[in-house]
């Protein structure tokens, strides 16, 4: 990711009478929340079904044999079966749109960005999304980890440990509340934090 | 005969991103450790449950001014149309502990951060009260629209305030030590 850089000086905005820098980036990002959330909306379906296949295959490398599957549900939810025996408690249902819909949150932090390039501007919101993909990769794993260690009853307490159970319930609980809300925030500041200690 | 490299006050390889990723380390630490803290039983049950209910009571008296028939029980709002429980995620204890660990991993003076704080947490806690008001009247007026409106919009709402108020601080009240510091 690179830092942001100005198109033009601080002071010969400052100087001009306009808005100010953070005035200009409010404006901007509530402009581009609706068409940053109309194209969230469009590929949402497209995303679940990239997402599921992929933490399926992410899953599977953590376990031997391969026995977990996750299918789409419908446009916004998965769900966790396991092939071979039968499960008390499976299948189970997880709104996979809820793991991204702070995509529209980010893509619209890194587009509203003033006073810089659109070229760096795109090139910034490319590698945010794409550690944002893979958080959501490791989001999903938790989530299914989080369901066999806590979620089946007898099964999951044959199966995993105090420790086993504390970890995934912790780690699922911290990714997808405080991590997940905070990643724009996190991303947009370590690429535009010279950017905002300058103006 | 070997030519020397020209000197230069520019820092090199990773230390040109050093204040970037102890923003982010900073960030991520409190961030966690805060949620961590916060998830220890004892901590939930003798602070965010209370917490919470404070908020509960708020919103029901927000709601009756609105003409609704509100009976409260703990963190659950109940009238004759819908009920809704208060839990963590929609206390706003979320948004706070973001905008805390935007505020601590952002490089100002500690007076300027307790401002930030105080005026954050009063902010974050009216647009949360808005929220749930809001996401009652939802549930009881539009159901269909109950769930998409709890996950993703009001949650983006909140979070977005953070954001916008962590930015008007950090130009308002943060950079000036740090422009004197540059200077």
């Amino acid at each position: 990711m690179r830092r942001g850089g100005s198109a033009r000086p601080a002071a010969a905005s400052r100087a001009s009478g306009g808005p100010s820098w953070p005035l200009q980036l409010t404006r901007n990002l509530l402009l581009w929340l609706p068409p940053v959330a109309l194209v969230w909306l469009l590929v949402t379906p497209y995303y679940n079904l990239f997402l599921t296949h992929a933490a399926e295959n992410l899953v599977r490398l953590t376990e031997r044999p391969d026995v977990t599957r996750l299918q789409t549900h419908d446009r916004h939810h998965l769900v966790i079966t396991r092939t071979g025996a039968r499960v008390p408690g499976l299948p189970y249902s997880v709104r996979t749109t809820d793991v991204h819909f702070h995509l529209v949150l980010l893509g619209a932090l890194f587009l509203a960005v003033p006073s810089v390039p659109w070229r760096q501007r795109l090139a910034n919101l490319g590698w945010a999304l794409l550690a944002t993909v893979f958080f959501h990769l490791l989001d999903l794993l938790f989530w299914v980890k989080f369901v066999y260690a806590t979620q089946l009853g007898a099964w999951s307490a044959a199966r995993y440990g105090a420790f086993g159970q504390n970890f995934w319930g912790l780690g699922k609980h911290l990714l997808d509340l405080p991590v997940k809300l905070a990643l724009p925030l996190a991303l947009w500041g370590v690429a535009y934090l010279g950017e905002l200690r300058r103006r | 005969m070997p030519r020397t490299a020209p000197q230069s006050d520019t820092p090199q390889g990773w230390r040109r991103y050093r204040q970037e990723i102890r923003f982010l380390v900073v960030f991520l630490l409190v961030l966690t450790g805060t949620f961590t803290l916060l998830s220890l039983n004892s901590v939930n049950d003798h602070v965010i449950e209370p917490f919470t209910a404070s908020i509960a009571r708020a919103s029901g008296v927000s709601l009756d001014l609105l003409g609704q028939d509100i009976t409260r029980t703990g963190t659950v709002l109940r009238s004759p149309r819908f009920a809704v429980n208060i839990r963590n995620g929609c206390n706003g204890v979320e948004a706070m502990v973001i905008f805390l660990a935007a505020i601590l991993a952002f490089p100002a003076a500690w007076a300027a951060r307790l401002i930030g704080l105080v005026l954050g947490v009063l902010v974050i806690q009216l647009v949360n009260l808005l929220r749930v008001v809001a996401l009652f009247l939802t549930g009881a007026y539009l159901p269909s629209w109950f769930d998409s409106s709890h996950t993703v919009v009001w949650q983006t709402v909140v979070i977005l305030a953070a954001v916008l108020l962590w930015l008007f601080w950090a130009n308002r009240f943060a950079t000036p030590r740090v422009r004197a510091e540059a200077g």
